[in-house]
């Protein structure tokens, strides 16, 4: 475990010195990341401007609601900042051949793979996340308890690793596939549905959505089960939600390893 | 194929194949846009073979050349011994390890050089690469600060590594990948075509690098080549590999003789010779003024060479093999025709 520590300190640092190389790269991306954050906020704030509640009885006022907003920032953005670039690299790697060099190498490749490139720039909308977290929490009538306090960091652990096993899984069939662009497109697709409360799934449509991205593919529990627990009294019942979230990132993280690890045994390498 | 023994008889067995195989499905496009069309639906499908049960072995501290032509089943063979990939059909084992199982035990002891694929962090210094080696590789810092500077002494690579690999030429490219594969002191080396596109300069130096490689770490090395360069500084031992099979597995001068039936004798006369005095000595393959070439029978040569120094006023005489480049050209023309090749 210490030596996959100091590797990935190795690649967080080796990511830094490239990135301060490029300065104003990495401060083009984070104002773009930034920018693309406020038109998101400001859009919410006008939402707020003609409904005090997302969903009538459902709890998702202004406050909580931008606390939401502030989870679901914090969780994509360690998924940007971490996994995401070099899922992105992955499809060049296996097109090219790239990845003969990384099998050759006496670590684990899925860790290799996944955590080789850090995009610091991505880490900005977190910190704002952070901020706006604190500021929502600040704002509530009922402040979250301990619990609470002590389950947050947990659960958003837990939609990163629902997320990270997402990737995992597309990176798999990008092996397997040689190219697949779209399937990240897909990946974009469906963390969308992940970026609104549960509660908007209703009806005949929402309904069957709601199933399909709880129990199939857990994309609901991502940022829902952390926010719920924060943005909203901690009760009884919030362990459920504690526990789906739980059984559902484990599951998700081993069905990844074994899908990924197949796909590597079928790796075919680009032609020299 | 030949059963000529291994270079190095005695040493322990590094490497051992066994009837090994590795055949690809490959979607066969159809051109035009109603055949793309077409495709979408149904696809038509080829079985290729890139390697057809190939037997093999190799002792410790051998350097051994693996020529073919393009699409012979080289590198998929080095990617199989490597354990990039895996194979169809039959059995392998490097240091004693299934490569495709890719455990870390086998990893840590043997390195993989592709001449074609840049393996070094591309925007950032040599340096930095290094540095991520020694953490994956868990070597001691004092062992890799000896290792790093031995071989970026050898290589003359001081002042590059702190650059960003994207701004050195690809020779110098090359030399920094070739330290960083052999920073963790592996024993065994494949090396896929590392000289392409190199000046001769880069080519000897490196040249000269793996040569000491070889003899001071006793490394085992499997090179894959187009370049008869290369094998004729480095390599005991030939393999030829043409359509996925070994058409030829033995030394250097083996090849010679068993793919050629003839020598080229190179005379310098007083002066042109008149029109047909020369050929009852052999075939002239060119006459330039009173410089002519001649390809004279192997078993007659004993006796064509006196000959010509009787009957002629011969100023220099010179007798060569064909050249490598040549015999191998014929080895691959043969086996693309169906034939096992050669001059014979």
């Amino acid at each position: 475990m210490g030596r996959y520590l100091g590797i990935f300190l190795t690649f967080a640092r080796a990511c830094l010195v490239r990135d301060m190389t490029f300065r104003a790269n990495f401060l083009l991306e984070c104002v773009t990341s930034l920018g693309w954050m406020s038109m998101n906020l400001a859009f919410y704030l006008l939402v707020f401007t003609f409904t005090a509640e997302i969903g009538r009885g459902t709890g998702w006022t202004r406050e909580p609601f931008f606390a939401f907003v502030a989870t679901g920032l914090i969780v994509n953005s360690i998924v940007q900042a971490f996994f995401m670039p070099s899922a992105e690299e992955l499809t060049e790697l296996v097109r090219t051949g790239g990845l003969d060099a990384v099998l050759v190498q006496p670590l684990d490749a899925q860790f290799l793979l996944s955590l080789h490139r850090v995009d610091y720039s991505s880490l900005a909308n977190g910190l704002v996340g952070v901020g706006l977290l604190g500021w929502a929490v600040s704002r509530f009538a009922e402040p979250p308890g301990p619990v609470a306090w002590l389950l947050y960091p947990l659960l958003v652990l837990c939609g990163v690793a629902i997320l990270y096993a997402l990737i995992i899984m597309l990176a798999a069939a990008t092996i397997l596939l040689g190219r697949n662009q779209s399937l990240y497109d897909f990946w974009f697709y469906l963390t969308n549905f992940s970026r609104y409360p549960a509660e908007i799934y209703s009806g005949p449509w929402g309904g069957p959505i709601r199933a399909l991205c709880t129990f199939v593919i857990p994309i609901l529990l991502v940022v829902n089960v952390p926010a719920r627990v924060i943005a909203q009294p901690f009760t009884a019942g919030s362990w459920g939600g504690v526990a789906a979230a739980l059984a559902a990132a484990a599951a998700m993280l081993v069905v990844s390893r074994v899908v990924f690890q197949a796909a590597l045994a079928k790796y075919r390498s680009a032609s020299s | 194929m030949d059963n000529t023994p291994p270079a190095t008889p005695g040493q322990p067995t590094v490497i051992q194949v066994d009837g090994l195989a590795k055949h690809y499905r490959v979607f066969d496009k159809r051109e035009g846009l109603l055949a793309s069309i077409r495709g979408l639906f149904h696809r038509e499908t080829r079985t290729v073979e890139a390697l057809r049960g190939v037997d093999l072995t190799v002792n410790q501290g051998e350097f051994v050349a693996l020529l073919g032509p393009n699409g012979a089943g080289k590198t998929t063979f080095l990617k199989l011994l490597s354990g990039i990939i895996t194979p169809s059909a039959g059995t392998a084992t490097v240091l004693g390890h299934v490569p495709w199982e890719r455990a870390d035990a086998f990893r840590r002891r043997f390195a993989l050089v592709m001449g074609q694929k840049n393996q070094l962090w591309w925007d950032l210094p040599a340096a930095e690469s290094f540095r991520l080696h020694r953490e994956i590789y868990r070597i001691d810092p004092t062992r890799f600060a000896r290792t790093r500077d031995e071989l970026v002494e050898m290589l003359d690579v001081g002042g590059l590594v702190n650059r960003p690999v994207r701004d050195l030429s690809l020779g110098e490219r090359m030399k920094l990948e070739l330290v960083a594969a052999l920073l963790h002191e592996p024993e065994v080396l494949f090396l896929d075509e590392p000289t392409i596109g190199l000046d001769v300069v880069a080519q000897h130096t490196i040249h000269r690098f793996l040569r000491h490689v070889r003899t001071e770490r006793r490394v085992t090395v499997v090179l894959t080549t187009h370049y008869m360069k290369d094998v004729a500084a480095l390599c005991e031992r030939l393999v030829v590999i043409t359509r996925g099979s070994i058409l030829y597995d033995g030394s250097l001068e083996g090849i010679v003789d068993r793919f050629t039936s003839h020598k080229i004798v190179t005379l310098d006369l007083d002066e042109t010779p008149a029109p047909g005095r020369i050929e009852r000595f052999g075939f002239p393959c060119e006459i330039r003024g009173p410089r002519v070439t001649l390809r004279v029978d192997r078993e007659r040569i004993a006796d064509v060479l006196p000959e010509i120094l009787r009957a002629e006023q011969v100023r220099d005489i010179s007798v060569e093999d064909v050249p490598l480049e040549e015999i191998v050209a014929n080895l691959f023309r043969g086996a693309a025709a169906g034939g096992t090749g050669g001059g014979r």
